[in-house]
Parts: structure tokens; C-alpha cells; sequence
């Protein structure tokens, strides 16, 4: 064994050594990820309703078009579109903001930065129940003021329908915007500083440094960031399930709340996978928007 | 002639063991063996576990006694039933599940046992409606009631009496004095109920409408807006709007309970089992004054009195060994000795007229002619006892949450929630 092992060129051995370093990862997604997704797939297949086995049957696609035909999925995917969309790009933007203003190194950003882990350690359904209690109009140190200023209405900020799903947002913003701002924030330490300084030293201000220099080399990491956050906050449903449990109304009724309804409530696996397995496609159309996009942007930063 | 006596006093204690243990093991034929109990966290639970030491000293059986919240328990049993894993051998029942787990024979029928042992079990001395609410459909058993819950009305008797008005006698009259105990400049309202979207709204709505004569199925079809009950949605509505503390439309069972014990709401339908705390000082403002009355109906209606609780059943995949063991615990547990001591416990869950006239049990909870009367006249349907229950639920817990907060009508909320409902029938 060890002599055919050593008979191997150098290329080779390089190469089972990096399958043999790899198999592992490989052998978990397959394990954790892939097999889990195969089978929901194979359950969205079927009328599957854990209550009723004797009507288990082959249907084909028919979860997936009554899924598409269903308004209050189709309501639930808009107000999903509109929550990852909101939470995306304010925890982006201020996370950027934030990595910039930490980015200096002193005493007080290294404080500012640990103390900046805060809300990401705090499990979300968690987060749903303290800020569901802060913003209560009649009980909640924060709710019961704002109410009586006249700065939210009065069933409070997350008993309005019109209310409810920005205020879902802000707290989602504020759980995990640090994250973000970290990621970022490290992606801004790892510039080389050599071409910035040249920047600088041709005579580049701060806003054409940040647009030509800093933009065009953090697209790694942005990327990380978006396809992070967007896969995340498209899932969410601790958060929103303990704040408001979807409602008032379906105002934040997210798909994922629709989704585990109908597993975990009404048992019927095969309308609940079918629910899951769009919301895995609409992840990778959104992840490779992401992808397609920043290339586009990486090439054309390339070229000018 | 050292080793003789030795060997002599070992051959005794031998002997002694052995006889000692198969007369043990005559008294106790489950010796041994372990039965894993999933129970809802409730006020209960923690009495259903101290207990289970007493049962395992008794007749050497040990249960394992898993507290889980009510979404967990519910999927954690399904799935086990399901699976056919044999993950629990015993598990609360709530009352609404027992229609599915019945159709789908996923837990065993308990009527031949209970008919064997009717005498032994003092059966008669449990109310009636306990046993159709706790787990039969279409007379098949599938969970024995464990612990009684019964719908009354919490409300302020100070209140009441600073205000002239009587408790009230009928719904039409509970709607008044909600009205007329509000006084939002001091922060006080009339009425209280769960208006948080899903089970918690609509599980209110129904003990509501229940009392006003409305019904949400009937022939196995669902009539979800008829006249009747959109009248009595623009009532509730109108009641939440007008009565209601600000953000009771957002809060489910413990925003209800919190205002009413905070002293913010004169009146709350709620279940008896919570009604321990409004008399304890460290969880209630109006230990003094709060009361508590059978619920009232519409006038010139029958008594309708909400019944709710749980039940307790056996998972039908286990083997036969342990169902009787499981069932020999269901005895020990529901039996009128041991009930009293899991209520001494603090669980205010009640099943037999004999605990309800307990001197001991009347001492500490000042209120068990209520739920006697309750429990007399119980309405174990107010919610449909039927398969698709939680389907219904839901529907209905989007519908009558979108009227509260006025984003539908309560004729299309209703009439939206019908169109869903007869996708399940």
C-alpha cells in the first residue's frame, strides 16, 4: 500500500491528499445538506400529511402549483421579498458605515467592536420576545411612551398593520448589522495598504478612494456579506414568530412561517417541502443575481 | 469450621433476597421497567413529575417525566407516533389533537380497560363531560382526562361595586359593563381577551361565540360566517376597539393574564387553571379583589360553559408490557388520592367531584364551586372537535385577528375564512 502510494507522481499525491483533506466537508454537505434536500424534494412529490397516511400518494407537482395558486403564499413571498430587501440593504449600508468608522485603530474602536458582538450573541427568538415586550403600548418601557407621544399608534408598533413589518426590519437591522459590520470590517483591514497610500499620495479625497479603490476590492467580501444576509433574513422566523406570530393581519407573515405551518402544525410534509424547496430556489436566483451582478461590477471596475 | 457459618448466614440472606423478591415482584409486576412520559409545560407538569418518585416507590416503575412547551410536545409525540419510534410511552393529550390521533390510530383505545375497571377507578365520580372533552371522538377513547380546565370570568369585584353594576348575568350584559368600566384617562379597561394572530386569538373568539349561541361546523361542514357569528365578530371587535388595553389586539395568554393580574382590565374570560395566581401576591396586584363566576351566555341561552384541558394517552406502537404499565400509571395518576395530591401540588387541574369537595383542596383554592358548576354543565364542543381542527384554527386565527385590527371587515374576514375552511372538508 505504502509503496503504491509512493509510486504515485508528485501531482497525484498532491491530489488524493487534497481529495482525502476534502472528503470530510464533502461527506457532511452530503450527509446534512444534500440528503435533507433530496428527500424534501422527494416529499414535495407526494400528498404527504403525517395525520392522514392512509391518502399518502404520488401527485407529481401538484404541491408546487397549488403552493404558486395560493395567496396567502403569494402574499407571504411579497412580504418575505419586501422584509429581505429592507433588512439587506439598511444592514449593509450601516454596516459599512460602521467598518468605516471603526476601521482606525485605537483603543476605543477595540472596545466599540467587542461590545458590537452584543446583539449577535442573543438567540433571535429571544430578541422577538425582549423587543416584543419593550415596544408593548401598555406594559413596555419603550412602546408605552412612544404611544403616549403620539410617535406610534395606538395598538402599538407591532399591533398596526402598517407598522408591524418595518419595525420587524429595525429589529432585525439591529441584531445583525453588527455582523455584517465585522465582515466588512475585516475585509477593510486586509486592504493592502500600499496601494492606498498611493491613492492618497496621488492626490485621491476620501469619497473618490472609497468609490475606485476601497468598492472595487472589498466585492469579495461584499459578496459574502449579501449572499450571508440574504439567505438568512429570507428564512427568518424566530424573531418575527415571537414578536408578532405573523401578524397583525399577514403583515408579517413570512414564508417561513407558512412553511413550518404546514409541517409542524397541520403535519402535511408534502405542501410544507414543496413551500421550502421554492424558498431554497428563490435563495440561489437571489444568490446568483448577487454573483452575476458583482462580477459585472468587478469587471467593469477591472476595465476602467 | 470457619467458613460453615459464613457460608450458612450467605445461603440466608440468599434466601431471604430471593423469597423477599419474588413477593415483590408479586406486588409489583412492572418492577423495573421505565416508562418516558411527554407532558405539556403547564401548572401540572412539575406536580406530574414530583409524583412520579411516590409512583416508582410504589410499584417500581420509573417515569421519566419530559416538560415541553406546547408547539414541541406536538410535534415531538406526532413525529414519534409517525415514526413508529417508540419515543414515548405516555404523553399529554390536548383536546383538540385527540379527533387526528383517533383517526389515525396512532394511540390506543383506552374504553375496554376502562370498563374493566370502572369500579376500581370510581369512573362515576369523574365528570362526564371531562371524558368527551379529554380525548374520546365518535366514542373511541384516546385519552384518559388528566387535568380539567374549565372557561370562567375573572373580573373585579371592586370595580363592579364602585360602578352599581352586578356581575354580570348574560353576555349582553358582560358587554355592557365592559363599556362602561372603561375609563382610559386612569388607564382602566373593561375587557380583556387574546387578539395575537394564530391560535391564541382565535381559541378566545371561539369560547366567545360559543356563548352566544354560534357554531363554527356543523353536518361536517364548516359555517364559519354565518349571521351570527359576523354579528358576534363586530361585537368582539368593537369590544377590543373601545374596551381593550392598547396592544391586546398583539398579545396572546400571558398579555392577557398580565393585564388582568397588573389591574389594568375589569373583565377576562380565561381558563380556571391560571386562577391560583390571581389570589398570590407575588404574581397578582388584585389579590383582594379579583373574583371569578361561571361565564356568562346570550341571554335566554343555555349555559354553555367552555371545557378545555388535557388528556393523557398511550402510544399505541409500544409493546404490550408496557401499555399495561402505562396504563397501570393513568390509574394511579387520575385516581382520586393521588389527583388531590397532584392539586396540593398547585396544579388547579381538576377531574372528580370528590377533589372539588375536598375541605383541603376548598382551603387553598377558593373557587372550586365555580368550576363545579362549570364542569355540571360543560360544553365540550364549543370548539369543533373534528380532524381538521387545526386547520380551522388557523384560518380562523388570521380572520378574526385581520378584523380586530380592522385591516377586513368581520363579513369578508369571515366570508375569506369560509372560502379556506371548505379546502379541508
Amino acid at each position: 500500500m505504502q509503496r503504491s502510494l509512493l509510486r504515485l507522481t508528485s501531482p497525484r499525491r498532491r491530489s488524493l491528499f487534497l481529495f482525502v483533506m476534502a472528503a470530510p466537508a464533502a461527506l457532511h454537505v452530503a450527509v446534512f445538506a444534500l440528503y435533507p434536500i433530496l428527500r424534501g424534494v422527494g416529499f414535495s412529490l407526494f400528498q404527504m400529511n403525517l395525520m392522514q397516511p392512509w391518502l399518502h400518494r404520488f401527485i407529481c407537482l401538484r404541491n408546487y402549483t397549488d403552493a404558486l395558486a395560493d395567496p396567502e403564499i403569494r402574499h407571504s413571498l411579497i412580504v418575505t421579498l419586501i422584509f429581505t430587501l429592507g433588512c439587506v440593504t439598511a444592514e449593509l449600508v450601516l454596516g459599512f458605515c460602521l467598518a468605516l468608522l471603526l476601521w482606525p485603530d485605537s483603543r476605543f474602536n477595540r472596545v466599540a467592536t467587542t461590545l458590537m458582538l452584543v446583539p449577535i450573541t442573543v438567540t433571535p427568538i429571544v430578541v422577538g420576545l425582549i423587543f416584543r415586550a419593550l415596544l408593548d403600548p401598555s406594559f413596555g418601557l419603550i412602546g408605552y411612551w412612544l404611544v403616549h407621544a403620539h410617535l406610534a399608534p395606538p395598538q402599538g408598533l407591532l399591533g398596526d398593520t402598517r407598522t408591524a413589518l418595518p419595525t420587524m426590519m429595525v429589529v432585525d437591522v439591529w441584531e445583525w448589522t453588527p455582523l455584517v459590520a465585522l465582515i466588512l470590517l475585516a475585509a477593510l483591514k486586509a486592504l493592502p495598504s500600499d496601494v492606498l497610500d498611493a491613492a492618497e499620495i496621488d492626490g485621491a479625497d476620501h469619497v473618490r478612494r472609497l468609490r475606485l479603490i476601497i468598492l472595487p476590492m472589498m466585492l469579495p467580501a461584499l459578496f459574502l456579506v449579501l449572499v450571508l444576509r440574504v439567505t438568512d433574513v429570507f428564512r427568518t422566523y424566530d424573531i418575527v414568530f415571537a414578536a408578532t406570530a405573523g401578524g397583525p393581519a399577514d403583515s408579517t407573515n413570512l414564508l417561513m412561517l407558512s412553511a413550518v405551518k404546514q409541517g409542524l402544525l397541520f403535519f402535511d410534509i408534502g405542501y410544507g417541502s414543496a413551500i421550502s424547496i421554492l424558498m431554497t430556489l428563490c435563495i440561489v436566483l437571489m444568490a446568483a443575481v448577487i454573483m452575476l451582478t458583482l462580477r459585472r461590477m468587478d469587471r467593469r471596475f477591472n476595465e476602467s | 469450621m470457619k467458613r460453615r457459618p459464613l457460608l450458612a448466614a450467605g445461603l440466608a440472606t440468599a434466601a431471604t433476597l430471593g423469597f423477599s423478591r419474588r413477593g415483590w415482584s408479586q406486588t409489583k409486576p412492572f418492577d423495573g421497567m421505565t416508562l418516558r412520559l411527554a407532558s405539556v409545560n403547564d401548572q401540572y407538569s412539575p406536580g406530574l413529575k414530583a409524583l412520579a418518585a411516590r409512583f416508582h416507590q410504589e410499584t417500581g416503575i420509573a417515569v421519566v417525566v419530559d416538560i415541553l412547551g406546547y408547539g414541541e410536545l406536538q410535534t415531538k409525540v406526532t413525529t414519534d407516533y409517525v415514526g413508529h419510534t417508540k419515543g414515548y410511552d405516555l404523553a399529554t393529550t390536548d383536546n383538540v389533537w385527540a379527533p387526528q390521533f383517533a383517526e389515525a390510530g396512532y394511540t390506543v383505545p383506552l374504553n375496554d380497560w376502562m370498563t374493566r375497571d370502572a369500579a376500581e377507578m370510581k369512573l362515576d365520580d369523574i365528570y362526564p363531560v371531562l371524558f368527551t372533552a379529554l380525548g374520546n371522538y365518535k366514542g373511541k377513547q384516546v385519552a384518559f382526562p388528566l387535568a380539567g380546565y374549565a372557561n370562567v370570568l375573572a373580573y373585579r369585584k371592586d370595580l363592579y361595586k364602585s360602578a352599581n353594576l352586578q356581575p354580570p348575568a348574560t353576555m349582553q350584559a358582560l358587554v355592557a359593563n365592559a363599556y362602561t368600566l372603561t375609563d382610559k384617562a386612569h388607564n382602566q379597561y373593561g375587557w380583556v381577551a387574546n387578539g395575537q394572530k394564530g391560535a391564541a386569538c382565535a381559541q378566545d373568539w371561539m369560547q366567545y361565540l360559543a356563548e352566544v349561541g354560534g357554531v363554527l361546523v356543523a353536518n361536517g361542514q364548516p359555517t364559519l360566517n354565518t349571521p351570527l357569528n359576523i354579528q358576534s365578530l363586530t361585537t368582539y371587535r368593537d369590544l377590543f376597539q373601545k374596551a381593550a388595553p392598547p396592544g391586546a389586539v398583539n398579545w396572546d395568554w400571558d398579555g392577557r393574564e398580565a393585564s388582568f393580574r397588573s389591574g389594568l382590565a375589569a373583565n377576562m374570560q380565561t381558563w380556571s387553571v391560571g386562577a391560583l395566581g390571581y389570589f398570590d401576591p407575588k404574581q397578582s396586584k388584585v389579590t383582594e379583589t379579583a373574583g371569578l363566576m361561571v361565564t356568562p351566555t346570550a341571554d335566554g341561552m343555555k349555559p354553555r360553559y367552555g371545557i378545555g384541558g388535557w388528556g393523557i394517552a398511550i402510544n399505541a406502537d409500544i409493546d404490550d408490557r408496557h401499555k399495561d404499565a402505562a396504563w397501570t400509571f393513568i390509574k394511579w395518576i387520575t385516581s382520586p388520592e393521588i389527583h388531590i395530591a397532584l392539586n396540593q401540588l398547585d396544579a388547579c387541574s381538576f377531574l372528580r367531584r370528590s377533589e372539588l369537595h375536598d375541605p383541603g383542596l376548598n382551603r387553598k383554592y377558593p373557587f372550586l364551586s365555580v368550576i363545579d358548576e362549570s364542569f355540571t354543565h360543560g360544553d365540550a364542543d364549543f370548539r369543533p372537535r373534528v380532524p381538521q381542527y387545526p386547520e380551522i384554527q388557523d384560518i380562523l386565527g388570521t380572520a378574526v385577528n385581520s378584523a380586530l385590527v380592522g385591516a377586513m371587515t368581520p363579513a369578508a374576514a369571515l366570508a375569506a375564512a369560509q372560502t379556506q375552511a371548505l379546502r379541508y372538508f
